[in-house]
């Protein structure tokens, strides 16, 4: 009987053995089948920037983000509230931005995929197209100048972000977009809500060479002021590096205070004029900075000023400078000036060109430095490849301004206009065929030098409000020029006035593939079936058929039994 | 939602072991007490496992197969056949068939390894906002573990409570004993040497499982007869 039983047994056993090797096998397939996603990413963003003018709101407002991913290809009249829609800078549509903007459409969020040929302190090939810069730099516009009532974030694309964008719009276009319930992408950027810089500082510094006094001499000396705004403003704050605008103004500085420091060094060639450098701060916003310095300045010093040369932008030029003044051409200091640097000019083969604009006194725009220092009956001088006036918070530093599009070349060439106009009416060499600072000679202009600080500055984002005061640029700055000037001051001031900031303008983004709840639901239909399965076959092998059935057939077998 | 999935994981890796409990008779015949005997027993022999690797063995940066320290490993490993031993011959129960014994004394072994294993894994991991298949896969692993542990009990209780048993058996009891006891080193070396992906490792695992759960039962009725 034992016997009959165990053969019984044994018959169950290998019936049931034989029906789970395909369901093992289908079990199998399954998982092998199944790609294994991708662990999160986290991927390096830069928030657009947000800032008041008088109370009116700019900029993208929120700073934390929480959805799913939708691309381009999203179907019409699809519910975007709840999603980031990611846009390459390649397949930008102005027009589509605007309209979404104008039509204050509610977005869960937007991220902008650059190319990496726009990431500061890129070294590689690749030319950026033109197309592409007049693309970011109409984008930028765009949002610079509108509220925008969602999260905002600048990204560089790389292989993860390709892969998940591929993926997001494959999914968008078979219509399936990405909720809660069909998973796909999610994107969290978890950061505290922006709060407003309290009062930003803006700090100048000057430097400050002597001339030679010769003995009995009582009046002071003459100054010459050579200016340069080192501060920028763009779109994304944590990538407003300003190579151009104004790096370059900056670079161009450095090198002429290093050139006449060596001059002056030697007590034979020091010259009968001070000269006064100054590396001022709050450039776009209407050059308050400067205002601040020069208010600041002993208002002997400031009268013994004969002119100021500002620098603007003198990296991406080829043939022709320009020389902006507020004082009309025919006075007789401007002539002077311009006559200086047209006969420079001549000798190095290039061309300089006198523009004039008018202060229009009752108009808070200061669009040039030297406008600061007419307001303040100071002569001054723009040297700029720029053609027209900037407006407000424009070319200051955006995101297309990088160092890929400066040349060494122009900011040398500036360099030695400037230097050597300076220097011939120093010395009382106007008009005399004389190169001081040839090539070749201990005083000429260092590339090395003026490359390294070049790319140095690409890799600093310079938005002013988001500097500290201790910050390592303006301490480099510092001692760059303690080491050509006998006196450095720093004046730090506080940016009041009509603009008002607020902070958070770099973030971790993490991308997460997530699963949808039918999935769960799927796994858990499946799972709740195996164990099932397990537990009839596991009865079914020790307790045999019947106890199995009777499990659920209780109460009739009770039943019988009885009767 | 990411509850939900820890919940799955959950389930599939603990609920064979208790639906394992309820389905067979060892549910009739109350052998919870055995099963957690067991389980302190694992304990106890994961405690001196632990001592002895960190001792003996050399911590490498990368993961290269070592010979010497995968042999090291599995000798190591045999401390878990020891305590299956102890758990198996020397520790008194009360009345129960040796057909059950094995049975509960494996169950037991074998929950405690996977919440030992696989529980803190889980509860940190399957709770995330990210979706990875290594915890279902997890439970499938853990699944396979469960048949062969019951196996590789069933075989011990062979060796070791059943003193007649035919003498050609014997080699293949022991060559059985011996592959289940170093899959732990099978496995990684494949992981290692061979190069392989988790999912194709837990294929192998739940397939040898089988095959062994087969082996090991047919083995056991083998052994059953002579003494009916």
């Amino acid at each position: 009987m034992a016997e009959e039983k165990n053969s019984k047994q044994r018959h169950h056993r290998s019936m049931l053995l034989d029906s789970m090797y395909p369901v093992v096998a289908l079990m199998l397939v399954l998982v092998a089948c199944v790609e294994l996603c991708d662990a999160a990413t986290v991927v390096d963003v830069y928030r657009l920037i947000q800032y008041d003018i008088s109370g009116v709101p700019f900029g993208s407002r929120f700073s934390s983000l929480n959805h799913h991913a939708a691309s381009l290809s999203f179907q019409h009249g699809a519910d975007l509230s709840r999603s980031v829609l990611i846009l390459p800078l390649r397949e930008l549509d102005i027009a589509f931005v605007q309209d979404y903007i104008s039509q204050k459409q509610s977005l869960g969020g937007l991220l902008i995929l650059l190319p990496q040929t726009f990431r500061p302190g890129y070294i590689g090939g690749g030319e950026t197209q033109e197309g592409l810069r007049v693309l970011l730099a109409q984008l930028e516009k765009l949002l610079l100048r509108t509220n925008i009532p969602f999260p905002v974030y600048f990204a560089f694309e790389n292989e993860e972000t390709d892969a998940m964008l591929a993926d997001v719009k494959k999914n968008d276009a078979l219509g399936q977009q990405a909720t809660a319930t069909t998973g796909g992408y999610k994107l969290v950027i978890s950061v505290s809500e922006p709060r407003k810089i309290a009062s930003p500082t803006i700090t100048n510094i000057q430097g400050w060479l002597p001339g030679s006094r010769a003995d009995g001499e009582s009046n002071q000396l003459p100054t010459i002021a050579v200016v340069a705004s080192y501060d920028t403003f763009g779109a994304a704050p944590a990538l407003s590096v300003g190579s151009d605008s104004n790096g370059s103004g900056v670079v161009a500085l450095l090198e002429v205070a290093r050139l006449f420091s060596t001059l002056y060094s030697n007590p034979k060639t020091r010259g009968r004029y001070n000269l006064l450098f100054a590396l001022t701060s709050g450039g776009p916003y209407n050059y308050e900075g400067t205002q601040k310095w020069l208010k600041s300045l002993d208002q002997r010093m400031r009268e013994s000023i004969d002119y100021a040369i500002c620098l603007n932008s003198v990296g991406s030029w080829d043939n022709e400078l320009l020389v902006h003044v507020s004082k009309p051409p025919e006075n007789a200091y401007i002539k002077q000036i311009f006559e200086g640097f047209s006969n420079v000019a001549e000798d190095l083969g290039f061309q300089v060109s006198l523009k004039h604009k008018k202060i229009n006194i009752s108009n808070s725009r200061v669009a040039w430095e030297h406008e600061q220092f007419s307001r303040l009956r100071v002569t001054a001088a723009t040297v700029s490849e720029l053609l027209t006036p900037p407006e407000l918070l424009e070319s200051a530093g955006s995101l297309s301004d990088t160092r890929q599009h400066v040349n060494e070349d122009s900011i040398i060439k500036g360099v030695k206009l400037v230097a050597e106009s300076l220097a011939r009416h120093i010395y009382g060499h106007q008009g005399k065929d004389i190169q001081i600072f040839a090539d070749n000679s201990s005083l000429a202009v260092n590339r090395f030098y003026v490359k390294s600080w070049l790319d140095s500055l690409s890799q600093t984002p310079r938005v002013a409000p988001f500097l500290s005061k201790n910050e390592p640029l303006i301490m480099a700055l510092k001692k760059e020029l303690e080491d050509y000037t006998a006196e450095v001051s720093i004046q730090q001031e506080s940016l009041d006035g009509i603009f008002t900031f607020y902070d958070s303008t770099k973030a971790s983004l993490n991308i997460y593939q997530v699963a949808s709840v039918t999935f769960d639901l799927l796994l858990l239909l499946v799972l709740g079936s195996y164990l099932i399965m397990l537990f009839s076959f596991l009865v079914i092998t020790t307790r045999g058929l019947d106890d199995l059935i009777s499990i659920f057939r209780r109460p009739p077998s009770r039943k019988m039994k009885i009767v | 939602m990411t509850l939900f999935h820890f919940f799955n994981c959950a389930i599939l890796t603990f609920g064979p072991h208790a639906v394992y409990y309820s389905a067979t008779p060892l549910s009739e015949y109350d052998t919870l007490g055995t099963s957690v005997k067991a389980a302190v027993v694992y304990l106890a022999t994961a405690l001196v496992k632990l001592v002895c690797l960190a001792t003996f063995l050399q911590v490498s940066e990368t993961e290269v197969f070592d010979p010497y320290q995968e042999a090291l490993k599995a000798m190591i490993g045999f401390i878990d056949v020891a305590g299956l031993y102890f758990a198996l011959a020397q520790l008194t129960h009360r009345n129960i068939s040796q057909n059950h014994k094995f049975q509960a004394v494996g169950l037991g072994w074998a929950f405690a390894d996977s919440v030992l294993h696989r529980l803190a894994p889980l509860w940190v991991g399957a709770r995330g906002l990210e979706f990875t298949w290594d915890y279902v896969l997890q439970g499938l692993e853990a699944n396979a573990n469960l048949v062969f542990t019951i196996s590789l009990a069933a075989l011990g209780s062979l060796m070791w409570l059943r003193k007649n048993k035919p003498k050609t058996l014997i080699p293949i009891i022991y060559t059985c004993a011996v592959i289940i006891a170093t899959m732990p080193s099978i496995t990684s070396y494949l992981r290692r040497v061979m190069g392989w992906h988790f999912p194709k490792v837990v294929g192998f695992e739940l397939m040898t499982s089988l095959v062994m759960a087969f082996i090991s039962c047919q083995l056991f009725i083998l052994c059953q007869r002579p003494s009916l």
